[in-house]
């Protein structure tokens, strides 16, 4: 029996330390908020997302050209517009990339 | 292409409506399922069931001789059916269990039709009784 | 002791609740220091449910029969491996091996998430609470493992039956797929719950639903392989609702599993994502339900216990939140890009899915028509198993089609001049082979020959693939065949792992066609001295042996079996009568043919006091590819979850720019 009540008195203090742990490691923090990506972190994912996907796209047309699952004439057809979607996408990253440094600049700091 | 309107919607609309066709035709040529019944239902059925119900008093007979000979009984109810069974005979049948086998009801005898019998495991999730 | 497990629950339960309420709040509110403490909050359900699993797996194992559970699943001549595993073999016990599964799980989410990025796990934690806390509630208040009885002398011990390796086995592998798949779920509605229109979620449940999927697949064939060896019945799937219960998310999952690449490489399909994750998810819940309940007529015959309104009531709340929550976010799911062409590799993925999920849905449908007939007609019905074979070929031969088709086709859009090029061999190669498959008498089934010309393309294509990706890289490198060959499954690791995955499922398709469609079945009656033939098997019976062990009496028939003038062995199918259960075994003879991979199978139908046998003969060819495409299916799977370091750091740099800025 006092096993078991050890075993037990040492779960519940264990629980209880776990839930308050946040609390006693930073009894007075400097920031609270929780990082969560704001609509301007949002389109720059969506827009990582895209140059990604262009590359990768890129990167697999050519490996399936190699294999010969895709002929010389289709290859043509889809290459052009690929490297154009990329050069798109790591384009609209770096103004954004610009733009998000311009601001803090303005800013003097943290958002 | 500008203004091209995505194909994925009337495809998956097309396959919807292709599944459905082919599952209407299954159904109308191979007709509903076989009515699950107890033996206090079993009059008025002609065709084909499948009856489920306890196993009560002797068994006789041989089941890959003439026939496996047994009563079956509502499993919360009264009435009874004589049945006789041909074919594999699972290790878990007998006297007390509940069964569940395909036949007709033919001059008051369920004949089954063989190899249909199945007894029902009598472990894992069954309340304590 | 049982104190000990009960407070352990009420605490599990406590934290679950807590994370699930305060996690919202915190989510909710942007509160940094509480989103982590309903994290930790989740660590802790786990710790304690993990108290409450060794209460009671020490109960089990010292033969503690003034635990209710442990009276009823054991007995003190059970072996200790059963005893142990007996855990699992009753419903509370069951329900607490879903619990530490499930906080197991999400202890691991958390945990891993909290390197990759914890701003993901804001709206997470709650939906995995609130899965945890109903298990909980369910655990504390109406089905407790700990219920205490005055303490018997021995228990009712374990059927016969389930006294198998396999069956111990199995309710743990089933249950690390099934609940598996909640962390995918959880994802995906803590995606949309924060608004959020990235892959975030896919890119971090990828590895989740692939190990959930290959557990739930490789749980479902020990299974199948249990019904096979041990029930004995000369098949290994039975279309039984307890079966298919499994089978449902394992195919939704599937088709998940595809449409996702189709969400990383071209944008598309969010909403369909979100729909089929929860599909596979509320399958799987339901499948829980359907063996728990009873309320589907079944030999499992798991019968009408008080938890089944309360998992369709579950049920119905998490279908109805997943809808609602999907409509709210509708406009943030909307795709940009189109599908460009039918004949693309998006759209075989996409014809892939739909056949998926309709076999899905049609094999849901059988499963409840008892139920939806009884409701409508007052008649109840059931569906058969040509029903079932029907939908299965009607779907899954064109799926295995597909397999085949899929990666010879290009993405975006695929020429159909470069489509005869690359499909010239594999067809050519299925041809030949269905010719000869006909001129060696195999158009005896008609589906049998098209599943096994169909599952010859798939291998031939994947076969190709293989030659040609290799080739490919040799070209760009100077190292070797096997070199190039390891680099390149190295490199490419989910598409080829993928690849093999699929070789499995042809290796299944096939060993499926070839024991069904062209296994011979005979039965007769045999006196000591005859003999019956079965495929060209001559079995002569030789009498009978019996012999006595420690918990049952085992009666054997002798078999000896010849091809021709050949002896090729003694096989003894027999029963085995327990004698504390009181209950008689089927214990049937299989004879492995290595080289054509056949079984011959023997069950003793009948002892018959006259010294005779029944007996039923089956040949059954190929099926032992069967157990070898689970094998292979283990080794594919473990080949696409291996962990790329460098797609790793790329993901990794993808996102660790959302923090970064704040």
């Amino acid at each position: 029996m006092t096993v078991a009540l050890a075993v037990g008195a040492v779960l519940a203090v264990v629980c209880v330390v776990l839930v308050a742990l946040p609390f006693l490691r930073e009894p007075k923090p400097h920031d609270d908020r929780l990082a969560v990506p704001d609509e301007v972190e949002q389109r720059r994912l969506s827009l990582a997302e895209d140059r990604d996907r262009a590359l990768a796209a890129l990167k697999e047309l050519e490996f399936d050209h190699r294999t010969g699952k895709v002929s010389d004439d289709d290859y043509r057809a889809l290459v052009a517009p690929l490297r154009r979607k990329a050069a798109e996408a790591l384009r609209a990253l770096d103004l954004r990339a610009e733009r998000t440094d311009g601001e803090r600049i303005r800013t003097g700091g943290n958002r | 292409m500008p203004g091209k309107r995505s194909p994925v919607r009337l495809i998956i609309a097309l396959s919807v409506a292709a599944a459905l066709a082919v599952f209407l035709l299954y159904t109308s040529i191979a007709g509903g399922g076989t009515p699950s019944l107890r033996p206090s239902q079993l009059r008025g059925h002609d065709g084909r069931v499948s009856l489920a119900g306890k196993v009560v008093g002797r068994t006789s007979g041989d089941a890959h001789a003439a026939g496996l000979r047994f009563t079956l009984r509502d499993v919360n109810g009264i009435a009874t059916v004589p049945v006789v069974y041909k074919g594999s005979v699972p290790d878990l049948f007998r006297s007390g269990r509940d069964v569940v086998v395909d036949g007709k009801l033919t001059g008051g005898v369920f004949v089954a039709v063989p190899n249909t019998l199945v007894t029902k495991c009598p472990s894992k999730y069954t309340p304590k009784s | 002791m049982p104190d000990l497990g009960r407070a352990a629950l009420v605490t599990s339960l406590l934290l679950l609740v807590y994370s699930f309420t305060v996690g919202s709040w915190a989510a909710w509110r942007g509160r940094r220091r509480l989103a982590e403490s309903a994290q930790n909050a989740l660590l802790g359900s786990f710790a304690a449910t993990l108290v409450a699993a060794a209460v009671l797996l020490a109960a089990l194992a010292r033969h503690d029969f003034s635990f209710r559970y442990v009276a009823d699943h054991t007995s003190r001549e059970l072996p200790l491996g059963y005893t142990l595993t007996a855990f699992w073999g009753g419903q509370e016990g069951s329900l607490l091996l879903w619990l530490l599964v499930l906080c197991g799980y999400s202890c691991a989410a958390v945990l891993t998430a909290r390197r990759a990025g914890r701003e993901i796990l804001a709206w997470v934690v709650p939906v995995l609470g609130l899965v945890g806390t109903f298990f909980a509630l369910l655990l504390v208040f109406v089905a407790s493992p700990f219920a205490t009885q005055a303490a018997a002398a021995d228990g009712a011990g374990l059927n016969p039956s389930l006294q198998n390796p396999y069956m111990a086995v199995h309710p743990p592998m089933l249950y690390l797929g099934y609940v598996g798949l909640t962390v995918p779920f959880a994802f995906a509605m803590g995606a949309l719950l924060a608004g959020r229109t990235d892959e975030r979620w896919i890119v971090a449940t990828r590895r989740w639903t692939l190990a959930a999927w290959a557990f739930l697949g490789v749980g479902q064939l020990l299974g199948a392989h249990w019904a096979y060896v041990e029930i004995g019945w000369g098949g290994y799937y039975a279309w039984d609702p307890v079966e298919n219960a499994a089978l449902m998310p394992w195919l939704a999952a599937t088709a998940f599993l595809h449409s996702v690449m189709i969400q990383e490489k071209r944008g598309m399909l969010k909403v369909w994502n979100v729909l089929l994750v929860a599909l596979a998810f509320g399958l799987s819940l339901f499948g829980t339900f359907l063996t728990r309940s009873g309320i589907i007529q079944s030999i499992h015959s798991f019968t009408q216990s008080s938890i089944g309104p309360w998992f369709l009531g579950f049920i119905c709340f998490i279908t109805a939140g997943t809808l609602t929550l999907i409509f709210w976010r509708l406009p943030l799911l909307r795709a940009k890009t189109r599908l460009e062409s039918l004949v693309s590799r998006e759209a075989t993925f996409l014809y892939n899915n739909l056949l998926l999920v309709a076999l899905a849905l049609t094999i849901l449908w059988g499963v409840v028509y008892p139920l939806l007939s009884q409701l409508v007609t007052g008649q109840a019905a059931t569906v058969s198993k040509p029903y079932y074979n029907f939908f299965l070929h009607a779907f899954g031969l064109p799926l295995l089609l597909l397999m085949g088709i899929g990666p010879l086709v290009a993405w975006r859009r695929a020429s159909l001049r470069a489509l005869g090029r690359t499909f010239l061999w594999p067809l050519a190669t299925a041809v030949a082979a269905g010719i000869a498959l006909l001129a060696l008498g195999a158009g005896s089934s008609r589906v049998g020959v098209i599943a096994y010309t169909f599952s010859i393309f798939v291998l031939a294509s994947i076969l190709l693939e293989f030659l040609r990706g290799t080739a490919a890289r040799k070209a760009l490198g100077d190292s070797g065949w096997l070199g190039s060959f390891s680099s390149l499954i190295a490199r490419n690791r989910r598409r080829y792992g993928g690849y093999v995955v699929h070789a499995a499922v042809v290796l299944l398709a096939i060993g499926v066609a070839g024991s069904s469609a062209y296994q011979t079945v005979r039965e007769t009656r045999l006196h000591r001295g005859d003999s019956m033939t079965v495929a060209g098997n001559r079995l002569v019976f030789r009498g009978y042996e019996t012999s006595m062990a420690s918990n049952h009496r085992s009666i054997r028939g002798l078999v000896d079996v010849y091809r021709g003038n050949n002896y090729l062995g003694r096989l003894k199918p027999g029963k085995n009568q327990y004698f504390a259960e009181d209950q008689v075994s089927n214990e049937v003879a299989i004879r492995h043919d290595l080289l054509t991979g056949g079984d011959l199978f023997l069950i003793a139908d009948q002892v018959n006091a006259d010294g005779s046998i029944d007996l039923k003969a089956l040949q059954k060819p190929l099926v032992n590819l069967i157990w070898l495409a689970g094998i292979v299916f283990i080794g594919g799977s473990l080949i696409a979850l291996w962990p790329d370091a460098r797609e790793e750091r790329r993901l990794a740099a993808r996102y660790a720019g959302a923090t970064a800025s704040l």
